[in-house]
């Protein structure tokens, strides 16, 4: 499975939109429905699946999937 | 003596070697036992004595660490008053409430080191500013005295909440408020128990529930460094016991849910050798009984294997949950209370429980019925809200507690509750939210003519009718209009923690619907306004 779809399949958990459906725009509040409690649970399996360290700071100002993914990919570029 | 101290030093007696916290640090766990923590309470509260400090209002700004426990231990099982504010509030909102509290000492947490100066700088009355860092307490020196407990109607706590007319209220909690409550309310919790306390400390659910009776029963309570890594510490630290809010239950199911379709599914998948990855061959799988060895399985992987009993309370819980967890193995027990009793008036237990119902009076308490509106009387009511006597007034009448929330007592005597007096907000993470306190800040934008907010989809929605003249006169697009005020929102977002976070926006074509004294009706908030 690609690192893509691993990722948005961790989404998925969290909301009604299937991993091959999840578009880079949704958001993840307002689209997909994720309470501040979902969002923080959802970066801390991100940390343990792909073994990155997340700023919780940074990583809260994220709105969209695409966003985390590109903040994955620089985290992953950067370690 | 019914104070914290006889709590505590009972605690340290009985339990001396027992490990009291456990905690995390770069992946590696640390400990302290009970008199490993003793040691250092003491010092605090001797600390205390040397500077002159008695009687005196001592802050805490902090999240949950070994530091603020042995801070806050050092205050109330001396003779000072503990005042625990939200680490989450912006600058300024902590500087006023320090003011406003008269607090005279301050334990400041790292992660809030850039208080340090304004705090200097902007409150007169702090003396001293102590860190909330091992470094810090290991300098404070060897107590070569004691000092005595406080007296059981002297306060120990000053806790702030929110309050309706947009000022947080500062709720006195005496010795004997909070003593009563750690003893009064029944915990399935034998010496050595472990539990995992993810609530935010400055809370007295947290402060009370995860701490005081937990302490005092000989438990370990494990440390939580981050919503973020809740689950995995789950399944680091293996607690028995944890309290949480209805959303944390919430966001847990979607895990767990989510998990168990994956683990069927893998199941019917691995044909070739008719094992699965949860460790249950296909032709199990298909049987009752595979069907709770999965469930076992994952309650071991999400819940980290021994949770038995999550305490619940702060917001209301669809009992959906307490139904599926069960299926898990683990028992959701609902209770109901508020800082202003200290704070758990009803609970469920193991042995007495009903679904939906927030459970029976804990026995220091006595419950009526106003209209409606549930009164408490009791031990664990407060003495009042400091240096806010009208609000007293309001709240405390000949002893009985108004709680602003509306409910029923079954034939069995489960308490339940069908709605609320006041305008507060009620997230599903336990936080209060004054929707009065937000619309005075959205309506100094000279674009927001009129503001409601109402909580909807676990977040806060502002509906806002513009000041017409003023759009006309910019020549602002419905679309311009929303974007600016979207900027607007962004802004005010940026300084405030996230409960209070303005979620979504509502531009509405009409002026909210008013009563006959030209109040809005907030109840017809989501409606249009036909006379308009």
């Amino acid at each position: 499975m690609s690192k893509e779809m691993k990722f948005k399949e961790i989404i998925a958990q969290y909301c009604e939109v299937s991993a091959k459906d999840m578009k880079n725009a949704l958001r993840f509040r307002e689209d997909l429905g994720f309470s501040s409690l979902d969002f923080m649970s959802f970066l801390g399996e991100l940390e343990d699946e792909f073994d990155v360290e997340l700023e919780q700071e940074k990583a809260t100002s994220i709105h969209t999937v695409g966003e985390a993914l590109e903040l994955l990919n620089e985290l992953e570029m950067a370690g | 003596m019914r104070n914290i101290r006889d709590i505590w030093d009972k605690a340290v007696y009985d339990f001396r070697d027992i490990t009291a916290l456990r905690w995390l640090e770069k992946k590696n766990i640390h400990e302290k036992s009970y008199g490993e923590l003793d040691h250092i309470i003491r010092n605090v509260r001797t600390l205390l004595e040397k500077e002159n400090f008695r009687g005196s209002h001592i802050a805490l700004i902090g999240a949950s660490s070994t530091e603020w426990l042995e801070g806050y231990l050092g205050i109330v099982t001396g003779t000072n008053i503990a005042v625990p504010l939200d680490a989450g509030l912006p600058d300024d909102e902590l500087i006023e409430l320090l003011n406003r509290s008269d607090s005279e000492a301050l334990f400041l947490g790292a992660s809030r080191a850039n208080l340090y100066k304004k705090v200097y700088e902007n409150c007169p009355k702090i003396k001293r500013i102590w860190m909330l860092t091992e470094n810090e307490f290991s300098n404070f020196s060897e107590a070569e005295f004691d000092v005595p407990g406080a007296m059981e109607y002297e306060i120990a706590t000053i806790i702030y909440t929110s309050g309706t007319t947009g000022k947080s209220k500062g709720v006195m909690l005496t010795q004997q408020n909070l003593s009563d409550n750690v003893r009064a309310v029944e915990y399935d919790a034998k010496p050595g128990c472990v539990t995992l306390s993810v609530l935010p400390i400055h809370h007295a659910y947290c402060l009370v529930m995860d701490y005081l009776k937990t302490l005092s029963l000989g438990a370990t309570i494990c440390i939580n460094d981050s919503f973020m890594h809740m689950v995995r510490n789950m399944s680091i630290f293996k607690p028995e016991v944890m309290l949480m809010v209805p959303l944390m239950i919430e966001t847990i199911y979607k895990k767990i849910a989510a998990a168990e379709a994956d683990a069927f599914l893998r199941v019917g998948v691995n044909k070739d050798d008719g094992s699965s990855e949860v460790g249950i061959s296909k032709a199990e799988s298909s049987t009752e009984e595979s069907s709770l060895m999965i469930k076992k399985a994952l309650a071991a992987k999400v819940f980290g294997g021994n949770l038995r009993i999550i305490f619940t309370g702060g917001a209301h819980l669809d009992p959906f949950y307490i139904e599926k967890f069960a299926e898990y193995g683990v028992d959701i027990l609902e209770g109901y209370g508020m800082s202003e009793c200290s704070p758990v008036i009803t609970t469920n237990t193991v042995s007495n429980h009903k679904p939906g119902s927030i459970g029976r009076p804990v026995d220091n308490v006595e419950l009526a019925f106003e209209n409606g509106e549930i009164l408490v009387r009791g031990t664990s009511v407060m003495k009042g809200y400091y240096k806010m006597p009208a609000e007293t007034e309001d709240a405390l009448k000949d002893g009985w507690l108004h709680t602003g929330d509306k409910g029923y007592l079954d034939e069995d005597g489960y308490l339940f509750i069908n709605g609320r007096v006041k305008n507060l907000i009620i997230m599903s993470n336990g936080e209060n939210v004054s929707p009065e306190e937000i619309e005075n800040k959205l309506s100094l934008n000279p674009l927001i003519s009129e503001v409601i907010v109402t909580g909807e989809n676990n977040g806060l929605t502002a509906r806002i009718y513009p000041e017409t003249e003023l759009v006309d006169k910019k020549g602002l697009s419905p679309e311009e209009l929303r974007e600016e005020i979207q900027r607007f929102i962004d802004e005010y977002n940026s300084g405030q923690p996230t409960y209070r976070h303005i979620t979504a926006i509502v531009i509405r074509r009409t002026p909210f619907i008013r009563n006959s004294t030209g109040k809005i009706k907030r109840q017809d908030a989501l409606k249009e306004n036909p006379a308009a």
